[in-house]
């Protein structure tokens, strides 16, 4: 490297050292701003904070995760969307937690790497996905009516490498990995209960009116086009992000 | 509809059945809030719940680190640019390279941490520059080794959980500040002391 010399180089060489060290102390107390620990909020910055078993915070933040995760709630209403008995209700979201449960956790104790953009992107496919099964699109272009039973366990595979992904990012300590991860997807499953509760109470209000029916169509629409922004906004982010 | 049968108006719920479950809803949910959700999210815990369930700790620890956040980012702002005037980096070489020719002898430098409390020690070090430390605490740590450079990018070379010490060689990646931030997440106040010896200068406490 190139030593700047100020006043001949022969001078350099007498900067003392007591002097030097002052200079020093003056330049990084200027520069303090930079020095500054990045900090990390909120839930990851609290996980990455603790180890050992914590269950119940587990459980709040996986219940947490599933009440925010719109796109994991926009596929339960379109699954729900032609569902009125209690019966059918409970065994399709049976079969949707069953997936999603399965590989968020294989995915996190085998740290299972998947970008989180695709993963995201092929959720925002399943809700397009439900939405043209909803209009009956397949039956129409392909004279099919996939099981859609299985489709929704396959699906929810999907969607429980979405939360896997999302989890690591948290990274979650070693050390008690397997309770809190339990305890997280009984969350998961206690936050996708409420979500679905408020969801039923809504769809039950709309379908004794006239409304519903009119407008099925519609809002199937609609759902399938939200489907088609996720879709569009995961891509972009996984070209985009570095 | 398309894919399966229309029900018929008797068989969806009543109207009765709805109102009260969208009663019972908001009275679960102005429960759930009071117990869960605000301790978690706020540490506001109005009939102690909360703490009884972990998660006003979740609410404090997660509050602690925004007000961090917040006062980095404050920090930041009131010194925008160091980076960018060329005397600044001028001078840094001359000095810095003063160290190079003279590596710093083995220095200490030590912190106390009150419980939640964290804290950094960092050197002065140019791309490459190797320093062999150990540090030990007095009770139990979580440790982040880092390095600063002058925009403000951080990057970790190591991190734990619950240690008491470590011992190894830090290379700085790149020109800047490297070195430990420690945070105690005890109940009891905690001692870091660290001992370094290679090429480096100003060993020295952050903040």
């Amino acid at each position: 490297m190139v030593r700047p010399c100020i006043r001949g180089c022969a001078s350099a060489a007498h900067v003392t050292l007591p002097r030097a060290l002052l200079l020093a102390a003056i330049l990084l107390a200027l520069c303090d701003a930079a020095l500054a620990h990045g900090v990390t909020e909120g839930d990851k910055g609290y996980i990455q904070e603790i180890s050992g078993i914590h269950l119940v915070p587990f459980v709040y933040l996986g219940a947490k995760h599933m009440v925010t995760g719109y796109d994991h709630l926009l596929f339960l209403a379109g699954v729900i969307f032609f569902l009125y008995s209690a019966k059918d209700i409970g065994l399709y979201v049976s079969l949707f937690a069953l997936g999603h449960s399965t590989t968020m956790l294989l995915g996190v104790y085998f740290g299972i790497g998947i970008n989180a953009y695709l993963i995201d992107a092929v959720i925002g496919l399943s809700v397009v996905y439900k939405a043209l099964d909803n209009l009956g699109a397949f039956q129409r272009w392909f004279g099919v009516q996939p099981n859609t039973k299985a489709a929704t366990l396959v699906f929810g595979l999907f969607h429980g490498f979405g939360l896997a992904t999302k989890i690591q990012d948290y990274d979650v300590a070693r050390d008690g990995l397997v309770p809190n991860l339990l305890a997280f997807n009984v969350g998961v499953e206690i936050g996708q209960l409420l979500a679905l509760g408020a969801i039923l109470i809504l769809m039950g209000f709309w379908r004794r009116s006239g409304g519903f029916f009119r407008h099925a169509y519609a809002a199937n629409v609609a759902m399938m086009s939200a489907g088609f922004v996720l879709v569009g906004m995961q891509i972009t982010g996984f070209f985009v992000a570095s | 509809m398309y894919n399966s049968d229309m029900p018929t108006r008797a068989e969806l719920p009543s109207s009765r059945q709805l109102l009260r479950s969208t009663a019972i809803a908001v009275v679960a949910a102005a429960g759930l809030l009071v117990t869960v959700v605000l301790p978690a999210e706020y540490a506001v815990d109005p009939i102690g719940v909360g703490r009884f369930l972990g998660l006003t700790t979740m609410g404090e620890v997660k509050g602690q680190l925004a007000r961090e956040a917040e006062d980095d980012r404050r920090r930041d702002a009131q010194a925008p640019g160091r980076g960018s005037s060329v005397l600044p980096g001028l001078l840094k070489g001359l000095l810095i390279g003063e160290a190079r020719a003279e590596p710093a002898a083995a220095q200490e430098a030590s912190v106390t941490l009150a419980p939640g409390e964290g804290s950094e020690i960092k050197m002065a070090m140019k791309a490459g520059a190797k320093a062999d430390y150990r540090w030990t605490a007095s009770g139990s740590v979580n440790y982040d080794m880092h390095g600063t450079a002058p925009g403000g990018r951080e990057s970790s070379y190591k991190r734990g959980r619950e240690a008491t010490g470590d011992v190894g060689i830090l290379t700085a990646g790149y020109d800047g500040h490297h070195g430990w931030f420690w945070r105690n997440r005890g109940q009891e106040p905690v001692t870091v002391t660290v001992k370094v010896s290679g090429n480096f200068t100003d060993l020295k406490r952050m903040k």
